[in-house]
């Protein structure tokens, strides 16, 4: 499927900012499941914006606005073409849950089955995990019961939680978006040992009442590691294991390594903050 | 009995052809099959059919442009050519990818040169080629344009070369023409060709008035109620008016003249027969210089006085801005890819044509040393005028332009002579080649929209290279072919 996204973020300022320093993690990857055809990304006020490689794979632009500013507009543009990422037909069943102890040994892993940031290991997740994993003792079927778990249990509800809102709290109040329920998921899956990263980017919304969340935003979910098969997506915010309509900008522990734009300026905070998020197929 | 192929005596010559691979032995190539096909076979009675039923379709709605400086002072029909040009799927992404990155770059530059100049002070773009721009407009400093965008609406003329390359030849960011033509000349193509048609995947473009209207209604300074637009045309007398007319109408909007339009108060409004009616957006088919007597040309009566005020003030908005034409000088067009570079951080995806800038001392001694081999053109002017191509040129034209080169350097560039494309086309020898270009149409409100394929415009006169239509150019729907 080629996609075709347009993502615009506009801060602005009651009173002239200085020595704005951004990082933007808003260019899709190019990997298994989909090649990233093209991103541009045009900022306001005029600057040259520079890109490295994270330590998780993802691509960062990065800028300074050293100047007075009252505005500050970013927008990527980008064609993507995916291709699905499992085969519906062929879950990766098969792998036991007594595998996973080795999983803290393989570098590719470690950092996804540690506390971070966002996301905690404690007795009280990790009961909770034990309860929804029930007699399953399949890797793919767990965390698969663990979306399912969320999905049927928490609300989604755009105003009871923040950016900063930590997995603990997310599994208490059983409230909030994309980004809550990916890290609600992340703590679930990695407290029974289950590696589990979360993933930023988008997807588009291909159903006939656009019923599904989080297709006109940024959208969140996660990837788990099944031993032998690689990474897999699920997505608790819709139930639904990822697929090609499912656009990957970044992974990493959790939100706070792949937050699409980030930065520091001098300054008051902003008084307008706006974000626009578009995406469309181009194949029909 | 097997009829004569229309086709029997076609050649490419050495030119890169649209429809046909090989030199020796023609063979269509994929995404062109089906329309060989059909026009293969076609018989001499069909065509004249479909050819009279096309012009006068084009008679019937009007479809006309007028000649300036020709005695007549005419009106002409726009010489319509049915065989269609197919530009297929894979290869028409590739050509808005790199269409869209160019307008980025274009609109960040403009931004930078009305504010910070950044790109200069860097280094990359010297001071004196922006002041020196005749399009340059020094009263834009420090103002910003409803929402951040310059050019709008822009229609990037792209050429393909021997090889079949995309080669960018002129950015049009002032108030480009063609986009009625591009619509009618599809209109056309579905009623004289409806299953051949039909029977392709065929991306629309009908979506253009629309799309259009959404770009200039994004712009309105009010955002409390629908936006007013206006369409702003220089009268009946301008070569492109019925396009203006067209336009107007698709969109439904009011097309205005400028003594329609008053200020009050750094407000625009237009007089209705139920009174004043604030305007809020101007889509405006004028130059820069007759927008407002009181900033720009004293004598202009085509414009209306205050309107830069109200502009300024931001209680009106202009599509395309004022002052865009400092990006489409063909000076600065030699420095797109560096401000692609610069802003964007990336290579450009489409390629300019090799540009010598005249106020380069090296450059112009190349040029006027090699006049016969390329095409001078003047740095500010649109349409096909003002221009030399060396190898078709007199000698006394050759040392006109050599003085004019000489006393002016900074007004003129040279190319070389690229060997455009060719496409199969009706001549009066049958079916013949005929060199082509194309114009793709990009709006830029919300977001950037370029509508699939674009005017596809073809010089008629045998081996002529110019395909302008006050030229005597003319054009082909242009079918941009989902699956290939």
């Amino acid at each position: 499927m080629r996609l075709y996204i347009f993502h615009r973020t506009t801060y602005s300022y009651p009173s002239a900012v200085t020595q704005s320093y951004n990082e933007l993690r808003l260019h899709p990857l190019s990997n298994d499941w989909q090649k990233c055809i093209s991103t541009t990304l045009s900022i306001l006020p005029i600057c040259r914006p520079q890109s490295y490689l994270d330590l998780n794979g993802n691509i960062v632009h990065f800028f300074e606005l050293p100047e007075a500013h009252h505005r500050l507009l970013i927008e990527a543009r980008s064609i993507v073409e995916t291709i699905s990422q499992v085969d519906f037909q062929n879950f990766p069943y098969g792998v036991n849950l007594s595998k996973l102890s080795k999983m803290e040994g393989i570098p590719e892993c470690r950092d996804y089955l540690q506390t971070s940031t966002y996301v905690e290991i404690n007795p009280e997740v990790w009961r909770m995990a034990v309860d929804i994993q029930d007699s399953s003792k399949d890797v793919f079927q767990t965390a698969y019961q663990v979306m399912e778990f969320i999905y049927q249990n928490f609300e989604y509800c755009k105003s009871t939680t923040t950016v900063d809102t930590h997995a603990n709290e997310v599994l208490k109040i059983r409230r909030g978006v994309c980004q809550d329920f990916a890290h609600a998921a992340l703590a679930l899956c990695r407290c029974i040992g289950i590696p589990a990263r979360y993933v930023s980017g988008y997807f588009y919304d291909s159903s006939r009442d656009q019923r599904m969340r989080g297709a006109e935003a940024s959208h969140a979910w996660i990837e788990v590691m099944v031993g032998g098969h690689g990474w897999f997506g699920l997505d608790p915010t819709n139930n639904r294991v990822v697929d090609d309509t499912y656009v990957i900008l970044g992974t990493g522990r959790d939100y706070r390594d792949v937050a699409p734009v980030t930065g520091s300026y001098y300054g008051p905070s902003p008084d307008g903050f706006e974000v626009t998020v578009r995406v469309k197929s181009t194949d029909d | 009995m097997s009829l004569p192929s229309q086709f029997q005596n076609y050649t490419t010559g050495h030119f890169f052809d649209e429809m046909f691979s090989g030199d020796q032995q023609l063979s269509a190539r994929a995404h062109y099959q089906q329309i060989f096909q059909r026009f293969d076979r076609l018989t001499a009675s069909e065509i004249s059919d479909r050819r009279q039923q096309a012009d006068s379709s084009f008679l019937e709605h009007g479809i006309t442009f007028t000649v300036y400086g020709d005695e007549g002072g005419t009106e002409r029909i726009f010489p319509f050519d049915l065989i269609p040009r197919v530009i297929p799927e894979s290869e028409w992404s590739m050509v808005e990818n790199g269409l869209r990155q160019r307008i980025i770059a274009i609109n960040l530059f403009l931004n930078d040169i009305y504010h910070g100049r950044k790109i200069i002070k860097d280094g990359i773009i010297p001071e004196e080629i922006v002041n020196s721009s005749k399009n340059y407009r020094p009263e834009m400093i420090g103002f910003d344009p409803p929402q951040g965008v310059y050019a709008h609406i822009c229609g990037t003329d792209l050429i393909r070369d021997d090889k079949g390359n995309y080669l960018v030849l002129e950015d049009n960011a002032r108030c480009p023409s063609g986009a009625s033509y591009l619509l009618e000349n599809r209109e056309i193509m579905k009623r004289a060709f409806p299953q051949t048609f039909g029977g392709m995947a065929v991306r629309p473009v009908e979506a253009y008035p629309d799309t259009l209207l959404k770009t200039l209604e994004y712009l309105s300074p009010r955002k409390s109620q629908k936006p007013v637009c206006v369409l702003l045309t220089p009268g009946v007398y301008n070569s492109a008016y019925f396009e203006h007319t067209f336009l107007a109408r698709q969109m439904g909007i009011e097309i205005v003249e400028g003594k329609d339009l008053i200020a009050i108060d750094s407000c625009i409004y237009m007089r209705t027969t139920r009174g004043l009616v604030q305007v809020d957006v101007i889509y405006r088919r004028l130059d820069d210089d007759f927008l407002d007597p009181l900033m720009f040309r004293k004598e202009s009566m085509l414009g209306v006085s205050g309107l830069m005020d109200a502009y300024l003030k931001g209680n009106v908005a202009l599509a395309n801005a004022v002052g865009t034409g400092v990006a489409d000088d063909k000076v600065t067009y030699a420095y797109v890819p560096e401000m692609i570079k610069y802003y964007l951080n990336q290579d450009p995806i489409l390629a300019n044509v090799p540009t010598y800038l005249c106020w380069r001392d090296s450059d112009r001694a190349h040029v006027l040393q090699n006049l016969e081999n390329l095409v001078v053109k003047a740095a500010n002017e649109s349409g096909g005028y003002g221009m030399l191509i060396g190898n078709q040129s007199t000698k006394e034209e050759r040392e006109e332009f050599a003085r004019l080169i000489e006393a002016h350097p900074r007004e003129y560039i040279a190319q070389p002579i690229v060997s455009l494309s060719r496409h199969p086309t009706f001549c009066e020898e049958g079916i013949a080649g005929r060199h082509v270009d194309l114009r793709p149409f990009i709006l830029y409100g919300e977001d950037v929209e370029i509508i699939p394929g674009g005017l596809t415009r073809v010089a008629l006169k045998k081996g002529s290279l110019v395909v302008n239509s006050s030229q005597g150019g003319g054009s082909k729907d242009t079918w941009v072919l989902k699956d290939f």
